[in-house]
This record gives C-alpha cells, structure tokens and sequence, in this order.
C-alpha cells in the first residue's frame, strides 16, 4: 500500500521549512524512526514513523516550504509498488510528532 | 518577450529577517548593541536575535533584568553618548514605562541641545492581541506618532522586516520598531542582496480602482483577504501598507485615494485617536472631503478570553462590510460615514 | 590643597553666587531654579573631574554647569534666552548642555537624567573610554523608580558611574524626613555593592576630599560609587516658588554659608588677606557683569529656530 505524509496540525503555524530527511529515497523506516526534521517560526517538529515504510518520493527536499496537512513524501509498505500519479487520494502513514 | 527583473529572494520567517539584517548590521557597526530580557543565550522572545549572541558575544548582546524604563533611558543616553543601541521591549504594552527617557529626553534631544547631542536608539516592540490578556494585547503605535523627533516604522513583511530595521540603524534620532505577535509564524521573500527599505515610504499591496484601504502591520494581511472576497461583491480595492506611520507617506495614499474616491483606514489599535484618524484628516486636507470609514478594535481592553479577543479585533467580515458601505456612500455622493454598530 | 587651587575654587563658589544673584535681580530672569548654599558641591564637586568626565544633573544645573567650566557668557546669554547661548536659545536652565567642557546637560524632568547617565556610562565603557560620568540630583529625585534601576543595572554591569546625590534635604514643601525613608541617603548604594558616604555639603574641603574619592575609585574601573552631600538651600525651590522656613530658620541657614566658611578659614590660616578678598570678590563681578553684557547684547533667535532641529 502507497502512504504519504503530510506536515502534522502544529498549533498556531502556517507553514515550516523541511529542515532534513533521515533517510534517501528506498531507505525503510522502522515504527519509531525519526523520518523527517521540520522547522517552524518557533520550534523543531520531529516526525516520526508509528508503522514501517520505504521512502519512494520526496516532494519537499530539505531548505523547501510546505503549510500545514500538505504532503510532504510518499512511502509504501513493499520497495517496488508502482506510485500514482498524485498524491491526493493516498492515505496517511500513521506518524508521531513531537515538538522541541 | 518578458523576463522577470525582481531580484532574487530567499523565503524566511519574520524573526529570520529581522536577525538578518541585525547581524549584517552589526557585523558593519561595532557601536550596535541590543539590550532586552531573553535577547542573549535564548536568542529573543521570538527567536529573532538567534544566533547573536553566538557571534558576538554578551557585550553586545545583552540581558537586562526587567526594568523598561531604565532599559529605555539606558539606550536613549548610550546613543547619546555614541552607541547604536537596539532596546527590545518584549510587549509594546510596556513600552509605557519607557515614554518619560523615550519622549521627554531622546525625541526632544536634538532640539533641546540646540543640536548638540541626537539620540540614534531604535526601541523595538511587539503589539498585537494573542490570546495573553488585556495588559499583553496593546497597539499603542498612534500615540507616538505626533510625538515630534521621534519616527515610528512598522513592517507587515518579512522583506520589510529586514529593510526597515536596516534603515532604522542609519537614523540619526530615535526610531520606534513596531512588530507584531501574529507576524512571527509567517514566511515571506527577501532579497538575497543588501536591501534598504526607505523610512517613510508607503507600499502599494494591491492595486484597485474603487477604494482605497490603508492598514499597518498584522492587518495588511486582514485587509488583502477582504480585497480578496471584495473582488467577489464586484469591488475592486486598493491596498496600501503603510509601513511608516511617522512619517506618513501622504503622497502615495493622496494619490491612491485621488483616484479611487473613497478611503477605509483598517487598524489593530484603537480609532479614536488612532493611525486612521490622522491618515483621513491628512487625505482630506490634502484633496477635499471623500467618503472614509475608520475599523479598528472595538472600545474595550482585549480580553485573553478567545470569544472576547475574537469579537473585539477587526476581522475579514466586518471590513468587508464597511468596504461595501463605503461603496454605497460613495455610489450616492455622501462623504461621511457614520460609525459602525456592532452587534 | 594648593593655595592656588583653594583661591581658584572660592572664586568659583563666588561666580556662581554673584551669577544667580544677577540673573535673579533681572525683570526677564525667567523660571530659574538657584543654588545659593549649594556652591560648595557644585564647586567641590567638578574639583575632582578631569577634561572628558561627563556631568549630568537635574534641573537645578547653573552652579554645576559653570563649576564644570561653561562659558559663563554662554550660559547667561542661554538662560536669557539668546541665540548665542549653549543650547542656541531652544533649553533653558533645565537643559543647559556644553559638551566643550564636559557638561553632558541637565535635564527638568526630576530623576529622568539618572537613566540616561547610566546610559552614557554604558557607552562609555563600551568605546574604551577612562573617563567617568556623574550624575547630580537632589533628595527630591530619590523617590524615583529611575535611582533604583540605574544603581541595578550599574552595579551589575560595573559602570564608571558616580551617584551624587546634593541633598538640599527639602523637595519644594516637602522636608526630606517626610518623603525618604533610609536614615543616609547613601544606604541605598549599600545593597549593590557600591561604595557609599554622606558628607557635609556646606563644607568645601570635605567635599573635595569624597569627590576625589569618590572618583578615584569610579576612575578605577571597579563599578559605580554614591556619594551624597549634605546642604542647604538659601532660597526657595524656584523662582516662582513659595518660601516655606520661617525667617529665623533662614537665618540660621545662612550662617552655614559655605562660601563665608571657606573665606573666614583661609584668612584665619593667613592665606588670603582683606585685599585678595576684596579682588577675589571684584573678579567674580566682573565675570557676571560681562556675561550680562553679552548676553543683553546678543539677538534672541529667528522664529524658525522653532522647526530646527527637531528630526
């Protein structure tokens, strides 16, 4: 199954600046591995995966802009399933956010 | 064949821009220094002297306990004296405390030592309602403006967060630095190059030919969004960003109103007394009587209280709603406006 | 103290006496606040600054604007309100400033100055400079939240600041006892660290002594100092102030003139005579007298001096 993940529903913030990926694309992430670091106005937003995946595409690299509950990758349970065309209908990969 | 000829840009947030042009400036100046409460090792309330104090050091970048009236007088005599001192006042609530050095010494300086002595200080602030309570929600700004010797400068932009605390630091007097709480999370375009924006210089947001809505700070962006629905009422408004709010730029609102005959001034602050009234009796001094409606908070201290902060700060619908009664006005020939009721 | 010192601080004491005295006796003196009784701190006071020490003080600023070494033509012609005075004719007494000899300004606001002095220590400190900066006010500033913070922060940041405080001990009506709670004045330096004495202001000698102390050790780099001065005024508050002592009590205020003293204690020491006395005493006139001159002989400023200036 394809996933994306999208910037979490941080309180009072517009949009972050994607500060760094933790793995390339084809990396797998464990459930609890640091996926992604987001920086907003105040903070540091820690995504992390809560089920396993293979990042397949980035669609904001690291120094890049994205606002809130909009996509940020997409990832899938096997290395090799075929991507669609847009992200719109996939669903979410279960994350954990933290802020520091 | 078109090209674009805008400069080339980075996108950072507000706090970014102002601890950019800080640093540029510093690095230029060694006679700057910033005094405030969390401005060295915490790098600002707002984060917008990160990574100042790193570079140089606690001399320069200074805590100082809380004491706005001693901070202030203290930044006042060191630009007297020859440094270029930055005062952060964390809320503009408290730059009250601030006024006797502020206004009775360093706005009067100049005159008063028949030119011996200028005070080049910048005192920035943050206004602006945010959930904090009646005592952490002021916009005071229009009681400075008529304060003579003093300037008052308040960006509403990233870009013109950085350009106009860079001008501010080639003033020869003191220079008021007006943010605001609500500008903080929000990302925006500045020029890569060094980039001066001139103090006194009004921008034109959104060019329109059926009113003309002038706003500062926080509210440039309330007033884009109803430009926005206004397009769909069939009402085509310009926007002006003051910027400088002393010195007013009467040129460029003259202008805008001269050809769109009709002025709504929009404010997070109080309207009696406030940036609008001095903005409508310049405009008709200048070009006659128009018709002019004035929004700014309700006549109520700003409770922290949600509903109660909501209700009593100016909001999309409710200049949407004056716009389209100015129109009317305008339609059938009256120049006034009576006060809107709220209900 | 050297003789020549001693006779060049008693014409001092003078000037500022027969100065005040002038100026008070003019139909156009204008709102002025004097200092007779005072001279002694003003005098004893600058005796212990070098060229490049910054001197702040209050609204009371005539005897210490001219014990710093203002021009005392400059500074009747500013106090009558003329385009050739320090100020160009736009302060007044409550603004007097001359930065040629050091005298940074007065400032009317009472107690407004003791931030901004705190300011310019600041800088001072800042630029590498070894000069220091004193700050002048009266018991009528202490109440005022401004001496508190500045003795904070000062002491904090250790700033080549000295606190005077001239303790006329009456603010307008109000006896000092009524309004300040601390037995000394100077306690309130105690806290923050600062060396702090109370002296008698009537007496020039003293006063000399804790100014150079006082000094020195500011001059040293170790942090601010307070000193205050014990003195009476002679006269009300201001010019327009009501007199509130009794007759008799002026009287024996007056007795304490710190001026008679120091003349009477260089006679009785054999250092001046009746006719040094009396060239002493011309010399001090002659000063006012010119200063009156060119003050009366010089124009009052254009009208639109009122928008210079001003940004």
């Amino acid at each position: 199954m394809i996933y994306k993940i999208s910037v979490p529903p941080v309180a009072e913030v517009e949009e972050i600046r994607v500060l760094e990926w933790q793995g390339a694309v084809g990396h797998r992430f464990n459930a609890g591995d640091l996926v992604v670091e987001l920086e907003t106005h105040k903070a540091i937003v820690e995504v992390r995966a809560a089920q396993p995946g293979y990042l397949r595409q980035i669609l904001s690299a690291a120094g890049e802009w994205q606002e809130i509950g909009l996509p940020l990758a997409i990832l899938s349970d096997e290395v090799d399933e075929s991507l669609p065309d847009s992200s719109e209908t996939l669903s979410d990969l279960a994350v954990e956010f933290s802020i520091t | 064949m078109s090209s674009d000829t805008s400069p080339p840009v980075e996108k950072i947030f507000f706090r970014e821009a102002i601890a950019r042009a800080a640093r540029e400036e510093m690095r230029k100046t060694p006679e700057i220094i910033i005094l405030g409460q969390d401005v060295g090792y915490f790098g600002g309330s707002y984060r917008e002297f990160d990574g100042l104090f790193e570079e140089f050091g606690a001399t320069r970048v200074r805590d100082t306990p809380v004491a706005e009236a001693s901070m202030v007088g203290f930044g006042v005599g060191a630009a007297a004296a020859g440094l270029r001192p930055l005062v952060c006042i964390t809320y503009m609530d408290f730059l009250m405390l601030g006024f006797d050095p502020l206004i009775n010494y360093g706005a009067k300086l100049r005159f008063k030592t028949g030119g011996q002595l200028t005070a080049p200080v910048i005192v920035k602030t943050t206004a602006g309602a945010k959930g904090q309570g009646v005592a952490h929600s002021q916009c005071i700004e229009a009681w400075l403006m008529g304060v003579p010797g003093l300037k008052v400068v308040a960006p509403a932009t990233p870009a013109d967060a950085y350009g106009l605390l860079k001008a501010a630091f080639r003033e020869t007097g003191p220079v008021v630095y007006v943010d605001h709480k609500r500008l903080f999370p929000i990302a925006g375009p500045v020029p890569l190059a060094e980039t001066i924006v001139p103090i006194g210089k009004a921008a034109v947001r959104r060019a329109g030919t059926d009113l003309t809505i002038t706003s500062h700070s926080f509210m440039v962006r309330t007033a884009l969004e109803a430009a926005k629905m206004l397009e769909g009422e069939g009402i085509d408004a310009e926007v002006i960003d003051l910027r400088s709010l002393a010195p007013l730029d009467m040129a460029t609102i003259s202008e805008s109103v001269r050809k769109t005959g009709a002025i709504l001034t929009l404010e997070e602050g109080q309207v009696t007394a406030g940036v609008g009234a001095e903005v409508v009796s310049r405009v008709m001094e200048t070009i006659g009587a128009v018709p002019f409606s004035r929004i700014g908070a309700l006549p109520a201290p700003v409770s922290s209280n949600p509903i109660l902060e909501a209700a009593c700060l100016p909001s999309t619908g409710r200049v949407v709603q004056a716009a389209m009664a100015l129109q009317r006005k305008k339609a059938r020939g009256v120049n006034h406006v009576v006060a809107e009721t709220i209900e | 103290m050297v003789h020549a010192v001693q006779i060049e601080m008693l014409r001092q004491m003078l000037l500022i006496r027969e100065f005040e005295r002038a100026l008070g006796a003019r139909k156009d003196h204008g709102f002025q606040l004097l200092s007779a009784g005072e001279e002694a701190v003003a005098v004893g006071l600058c005796s212990a600054l070098r060229q490049g020490d910054q001197l702040l003080t209050g609204g009371r600023s005539i005897g210490p604007a001219l014990a710093r070494g203002a021009d005392p033509n400059r500074v009747m012609a500013e106090l009558l309100g003329r385009a050739t005075g320090t100020n160009r004719g736009k302060g007044g007494r409550g603004h007097l400033a001359d930065q040629g000899s050091g005298f940074f300004g007065a400032h009317a606001v009472v107690g407004g100055n003791i931030s901004i002095a705190g300011g310019v220590a600041l800088a001072t400190q800042m630029l590498n400079r070894d000069n220091i900066v004193v700050i002048m006010f009266g018991d009528g500033a202490f109440g005022a939240g401004a001496l508190h913070e500045t003795l904070n922060m000062s002491a904090s940041m250790r700033l080549p600041l000295l606190f005077v405080c001239n303790n006329n001990q009456l603010s307008v009506s109000t006896p000092r006892t009524a309004a300040l709670a601390p037995k000394l004045l100077s306690d309130i330096g105690r806290p923050f660290g600062m060396p702090s004495r109370t002296v008698d202001g009537m007496d020039l000698d003293t006063v000399v002594m804790a100014a150079h102390e006082a000094a020195d050790y500011v001059r040293s780099k170790q942090g601010p100092a307070f000193l205050e001065c014990i003195s009476y005024r002679f006269s009300s508050h201001s010019t327009t102030a009501r007199e509130t002592r009794s007759a008799e009590e002026l009287c024996s205020i007056r007795a304490l003139c710190p001026i008679d003293k120091k003349m009477g204690e260089m006679m009785a020491a054999g250092l001046i005579d009746a006719d040094t006395k009396i060239a002493i005493v011309e010399s001090a006139k002659a000063v006012v007298r010119g200063a009156l001159e060119f003050a009366d002989a010089s124009p009052f400023p254009d009208v639109r001096e009122a928008l210079t200036d001003v940004i």
